[in-house]
């Protein structure tokens, strides 16, 4: 009896410990792959939000979150796939919320979104029909957006996104393929932009 | 001017990246102006492949992965932290369930000489006479009960009436305290009542060894309170 009552906490203890070295083992593998995996959530946030301070932001949050989930998506694909879903969720939130504060102040002061000065023609050009483009992009539906994204994203075979995104490989090709369509059915006008390209 | 029937193919064969083939090929050898529509879907889908890249692949600041290892090093911290006031707690736990255990022996002890008070009760009791019965057996209690070292307790039950009521071998209350000493009183004056009251007592308990030490010879009976009883009643024995 006495043992028994003495014997609870000691295997708490030591449960406890074995769960320390799990999550020391979970942190050291984490920040293994922290650099490929800050990359990943930085270009899903940036290529939504355009702006490099917000993308950041985003990608700290999604890596914190993927990071305390981390121990159960220890399966690499399963875990880009995880990390690309929530910085691209929490991207899309932020732009929401960043668009609603926009039309805010520009109620206040109209004047604001002036052209950047063009010093080369090409140069403004190209800009303005990336502008053109960033735009479309954010029009587009999500699954599609997704997808697209990550197939111009540098080092991600059609293969992986589909493992990332959980739809089979036809989908992703068909996505892409439908994406392209539907932006250049919406840049078209804008043609004349690309001729210095 | 675009010829509509192989508009939709034109856009498709741009899109698609590939080569035209078939009929469309044919039609763009002898087209002019579909060439040129085709051309400039050609540059369209391209301009937005470089436009999707750049979109896609910016460059990740440096400050990003400093900023995250210092949250992680947050969000780990605290969790050590718990781990260690868990350790603390259980740590305690363990000391306070030891230090009942170490203390439990000694209360059993006493609690069985308590239990083995009350069992001689009836033993000790003696017939009544004019003296109040139950007045009589709770002192008889004491007295055949109590060893050599019981006197120490009685004592300590006068002095303290809270842990006298919890504890049955020591209860001596103040007004069983004066009806003993008039009990004493009524002795003194008849030395054949306290005789014959008392002899009875070893008689009955004669498995006790408790009963011996009491037969204590050459201590005069002197109507006192508290701790003296014991003493007058081993003198009474004399008579
Ligand atoms: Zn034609």
């Amino acid at each position: 009896m006495q043992e028994l009552v003495l014997n609870q906490p000691v295997s708490t203890a030591r449960s406890e410990l074995v769960r320390e070295a799990a999550q020391a083992d979970a942190r050291r593998e984490f920040e293994e792959r922290l650099a490929e995996c800050g990359q990943l959530a930085f270009r899903v946030a940036r290529a939504v939000l355009r702006n490099t301070a917000d993308a950041e932001d985003v990608a700290q949050e999604a890596l914190l979150r993927a990071y305390q989930s981390f121990e159960r998506l220890r399966d690499r694909s399963r875990f880009n796939g995880w990390l690309v879903r929530i910085s691209f969720r929490l991207a899309l939130d932020r732009l929401r919320s960043a668009k609603r504060r926009d039309r805010r102040e520009a109620l206040w002061s109209q004047p604001a979104h002036l052209p950047p000065p063009a010093t080369v023609e090409d140069v403004a050009a190209s800009k303005q029909f990336q502008g053109h483009l960033e735009r479309a992009l954010e029009e587009l539906p999500e699954k599609l957006r997704l997808v697209l994204l990550l197939s111009a994203m540098e080092g991600h075979t059609i293969d992986e996104i589909a493992s990332m995104v959980g739809v089979p490989l036809g989908t992703v090709k068909s996505r892409i393929f439908i994406a392209r369509k539907k932006l250049a059915e919406k840049l078209r006008c804008y043609a004349n932009t690309i001729r210095t390209r | 001017m675009l010829c509509e029937h192989y508009k939709d193919a034109l856009i498709e064969a741009a899109a698609s990246g590939a080569a035209p083939s078939g009929e469309l090929r044919e039609h763009l050898a002898e087209c002019a102006s579909c060439r040129a529509v085709f051309g400039q879907e050609q540059s369209l889908f391209a301009a937005i492949d470089t436009g999707l890249h750049a979109a896609a692949n910016a460059k990740i600041p440096l400050s990003l992965l400093p900023r995250v290892r210092a949250r992680l090093e947050e969000v780990a911290t605290p969790r050590l932290g718990w781990v260690q006031q868990l350790v603390f707690a259980c740590t305690g736990v363990v000391l306070a369930l030891v230090i009942f255990l170490m203390a439990r022996p000694h209360r059993a002890a006493r609690e069985e000489l308590a239990k083995q008070g009350p069992v001689t009760v009836p033993a000790s009791m003696p017939p009544a006479k004019s003296v109040n019965r139950e007045e009589t057996s709770s002192e008889g209690t004491q007295i055949a009960a109590i060893p050599v070292n019981r006197s120490h307790t009685l004592r300590d039950s006068t002095s303290s009436p809270s842990a006298a009521s919890s504890n049955p071998e020591v209860l001596v209350p103040p007004d069983e305290r004066e009806a003993f000493a008039r009990l004493v009183g009524v002795l003194n004056e008849r030395s054949d009542l306290g005789a014959s009251l008392l002899a009875k007592v070893p008689e009955k308990e004669d498995g006790l060894a408790a009963v011996d030490p009491l037969q204590i010879p050459d201590i005069e009976i002197k109507p006192l309170e508290g701790t003296e009883t014991e003493t007058s009643h081993g003198a009474g024995e004399k008579h």
